[in-house]
C-alpha cells in the first residue's frame, strides 16, 4: 500500500509540476501566439496529457486492488466470520468452509495475524456498518443483503471498530474489538470455543441456577447448559471478553451488576429489560457467575 | 334614550356580578327533597342525551358482544358496584336510592332504548351531575364492552339466572345476618369456570405472583375496573392470606377442551423456542419450569380466552402488574394475533 502512495505522490508531482510550469509561461505577456498554436495547446496540455496520466494511474490502482481488498465470490468454500448488525452489539459466528456455524459469540472478533479474515457481514433491523480503521476501509451493513470484507493484520494485538453508519440512540456505544492473534493460537481457541458440552464447576452452579431461574436463558446462549436464547449476545465465553456491553464499560463484575440491574440507563435504547426489581445478591450472584464464564 | 356602547359595557360587567350575588345569598336552592322544575327536567336530560349519542359516534366498532363468558366477570362486578343504585333482578333499589335526583334509572326499562356504543360510552365516561361514576380505569375498554354485553342480558334475566351469573350467594332476610353478597369465589369458583372464561383459575397459582397481581391491582399498577372494585375492599395485611389459599389448592383436572391439533402444535414450539427472528422468547424459558422464579404465573391448564385477553393486553402494552411485568410487555411486543391465538390454545391444554 506504501507502494501505491508514493507512485501516485510521484504522478501527481508531474501534473503539479507542469500547471505550475504553464502558469507561470501563461504570466509572461511577452509570447504571443496565434489562435491555431494555443487551440493545440489546450487540447494536448489540457485534455490528451492528463487523459493518459489519470488513465495510467487508475489502472495502477486497480491492478493492485485485489491484493488490497481481496474480492471472494460468495459461494467459494472458505472459513468465514458472519458478523451482523445489531441495536447496539455486534452478533459474531464464525462459520466453517459448508457455511455451518461452528459457534457464537459477541462484540469481539479473534483473527489469525498475517492471513485474511473473510468477514460476511449483515444487519437485522437496521443500516450498521463495520469499520476497524487500522485494517480497512468501512463496510455498511444492511438488512436484507450480505456483503464481503477481507481484512488482514500484519501485526498482533487489539484493533478497536466501531459502528460508522448511525444506527439509533446508543449508535456511538457500539464499538467492538479485533483481537489478531499467532495463527496457532487462533487455531487452538477455534477448536476449544467448537465443543459444545461444558462441565459445571460447583461454585458456578449456584450462580447458573439464579440466571436460569430469572429466564436470562430466553434471550441469551450459555452453551452446554439450558440457557439457548439466541435474542441477546452469545454469554457462552463472557469472561474472556475484555469490554462489557459492546466496549461500553469494563468487564467487572461491579460494572456488569451494574448493567443487569439498569441497561437502559447505560445504554439508552437497549433492548434488554431492565432487572432491578431482582433482589441485589441475585444480581450479584448472575454477575459474578457471568464474569468467571469461558 | 338611546343604547350607546357605554350602557352595554356597564351590563357586560354587572351582569355576571349580579349572578355572583344570587349565588352568594343562597336564594338558589339545591335541594334534592324539592326535586327539578319539570322544564330543567327536560332540559337537563336532553343535553345529557344528545352528548351520549354524539359521543357514541367516536365509539368505534362495537366488538361481538354475543360471548356468553363476556357475562359473569361483568355481572360480578355489577353486584358490586352497580346494583347498589340500580338494583337488580334480585333486589329492587331500595327507597334511599329512589331519594336522589335524578333517581338512578331501573335499566330493565331503559337499557333497550341505547345503543350498545352509547351504552359503552356511558358505563365508560359516567354522567356529570347524576352520581353516575365512570368506570374505574379508562384503558381497558374491553371490560366495558364486556358490561354492556352483560347490560344487553339483563333485562330478561329473572332473579335466579342473575344470582347464577353474578355468584351472588344470597339476600339476607329479615332476622338473620347477611351472608357476604360477593366474594372471591363469586367469580373465580373454579366450577363456573371453562376453557372459555376471561376470569382466570387461580388453583395451584403461584403464590408469590398471587400476592404480587392483588398488591398491582390495589396499588393500580394493574389496570382493572373490576378487580381494582374487588381488591379495594380488603384490607391489604389479608392479601397473603388470600393469595395463599388459592396458591394451597390443587389445580383438578379438566376435560380437554378440543383446540385445533395444528394451532396447539404451533403454540408449542413458540413456547419451547420462541422465535429469535423476530425478538420473540421462548415462553419456557421463564414460566412452567422447575426451580424457576415464582414471581413468573403458572400458564398450564389456565383458560385460553383469559391467557388471549391477557397477552392481547401485554402486546398492547396496556397490562401493567407487578414490577416483573415489563419482561412480559417486551416478550409480547412481537407477537402476532395467530402466534396469540396458539400460545393460548397450548398452555390451556398442556
Amino acid at each position: 500500500m506504501a507502494q501505491l502512495f508514493f507512485v501516485m505522490i510521484f504522478g501527481g508531482g508531474i501534473i503539479w509540476c507542469a500547471v505550475v510550469a504553464s502558469l507561470i509561461y501563461a504570466s509572461r505577456k511577452k509570447h504571443v501566439h496565434s489562435e491555431e498554436s494555443a487551440g493545440r495547446v489546450i487540447l494536448w496540455g489540457g485534455a490528451i496529457l492528463p487523459t493518459i496520466i489519470l488513465c495510467a494511474l487508475l489502472s495502477y490502482g486497480m491492478w493492485l486492488m485485489p491484493a488490497i481488498r481481496p474480492w471472494v465470490p460468495a459461494d467459494q468454500p472458505i472459513s468465514r466470520i458472519e458478523v451482523t448488525g445489531e441495536q447496539f452489539w455486534w452478533r459474531v459466528r464464525y462459520l466453517d468452509e459448508a457455511g455451518a456455524t461452528l459457534f457464537e459469540t459477541a462484540n469481539e472478533v479473534r483473527i489469525p495475524v498475517g492471513e485474511p479474515a473473510h468477514f460476511s457481514l449483515k444487519a437485522t433491523d437496521v443500516l450498521h456498518s463495520f469499520w476497524v480503521p487500522s485494517l480497512g476501509g468501512k463496510m455498511d451493513m444492511i438488512p436484507g443483503r450480505t456483503n464481503g470484507l477481507t481484512l488482514t493484520a500484519e501485526r498482533e494485538g487489539i484493533y478497536n471498530g466501531v459502528c460508522a453508519e448511525f444506527c439509533g440512540e446508543s449508535h456511538a456505544l457500539m464499538a467492538f474489538r479485533v483481537k489478531a492473534v499467532a495463527p496457532d493460537a487462533f487455531e487452538a481457541w477455534l477448536s476449544a470455543r467448537s465443543v459444545k458440552t461444558r462441565s459445571i464447576e460447583p461454585d458456578q452452579a449456584k450462580g447458573l441456577a439464579v440466571f436460569l431461574k430469572n429466564g436470562c436463558g430466553a434471550c441469551h446462549t450459555i452453551s452446554g447448559t439450558a440457557a439457548n436464547g439466541r435474542i441477546g449476545p452469545d454469554l457462552t465465553a463472557f469472561g474472556e471478553r475484555a469490554t462489557l456491553a459492546a466496549g461500553t464499560l469494563p468487564h467487572t463484575a461491579k460494572d456488569i451488576a451494574r448493567f443487569v440491574a439498569d441497561p437502559g440507563k447505560i445504554k439508552p435504547g437497549v433492548k434488554m429489560p431492565h432487572f432491578r426489581m431482582l433482589p441485589e445478591d441475585e444480581i450479584k450472584k448472575i454477575a459474578e457467575f457471568l464474569k468467571e464464564l469461558r | 334614550m338611546t343604547i350607546r356602547w357605554k350602557h352595554l359595557i356597564v351590563l357586560a360587567v354587572l351582569a355576571p356580578l349580579l349572578g355572583l350575588a344570587v349565588g352568594w345569598s343562597g336564594l338558589m336552592s339545591v335541594r334534592a327533597s324539592t326535586g327539578h322544575w319539570a322544564i330543567t327536567d327536560w332540559f337537563l336530560h336532553w343535553v345529557m342525551r344528545n352528548s351520549v349519542s354524539v359521543r357514541a359516534v367516536a365509539t368505534g366498532d362495537v366488538p361481538p358482544l354475543g360471548d356468553p363468558a363476556l357475562v359473569p366477570g361483568a355481572a360480578g362486578h355489577f353486584e358490586t358496584g352497580c346494583a347498589v343504585c340500580h338494583g337488580s333482578p334480585a333486589q329492587p333499589r331500595p327507597d334511599s336510592v329512589l331519594a336522589m335526583l335524578p333517581p338512578p334509572p331501573d335499566l330493565k326499562t331503559v337499557v333497550p332504548e341505547w345503543s350498545d356504543a352509547e351504552l359503552f360510552e356511558i358505563v365508560k365516561h359516567g354522567v356529570r351531575f347524576t352520581g353516575m361514576p365512570a368506570w374505574p380505569v379508562q384503558s381497558r375498554d374491553d371490560e366495558v364492552w364486556s358490561m354492556v354485553a352483560f347490560l344487553r342480558k339483563l333485562p330478561d334475566m329473572d332473579a335466579q339466572a342473575y344470582i347464577k351469573a353474578s355468584g351472588l350467594h344470597g339476600i339476607g332476610h329479615a332476622g338473620e345476618v347477611s351472608p357476604l353478597p360477593i366474594t372471591c369465589e363469586s367469580c373465580h369458583a373454579e366450577a363456573k369456570l371453562s376453557d372459555d372464561s376471561y376470569i382466570p383459575r387461580l388453583a395451584g397459582q403461584s403464590e408469590a405472583y398471587l400476592l404480587n397481581a392483588l398488591k398491582a391491582y390495589a396499588d393500580k399498577q394493574r389496570p382493572s375496573g373490576i378487580m381494582q372494585v374487588a381488591v379495594g375492599t380488603l384490607p391489604s395485611e389479608g392479601l397473603p392470606e388470600l393469595a395463599a389459599y388459592y396458591a394451597n389448592q390443587n389445580l383438578g383436572d379438566r376435560a380437554d377442551t378440543a383446540h385445533d391439533p395444528a394451532l396447539v402444535e404451533k403454540g408449542r414450539l413458540l413456547a419451547e423456542q420462541g422465535r429469535a427472528a423476530d425478538k420473540v422468547p421462548a415462553c419456557l424459558s421463564c414460566h412452567d419450569k422447575q426451580d424457576g422464579n415464582p414471581a413468573y404465573p403458572k400458564l398450564t391448564g389456565q383458560n385460553s380466552a383469559y391467557l388471549r385477553q391477557q397477552l392481547a393486553l401485554f402486546h398492547a402494552g396496556t397490562r401493567g402488574g407487578s414490577s416483573f411485568a415489563h419482561l412480559m410487555t417486551n416478550a409480547a411486543k412481537e407477537l402476532k394475533p395467530e402466534d396469540i391465538d396458539a400460545l393460548a390454545a397450548y398452555f390451556s391444554q398442556r
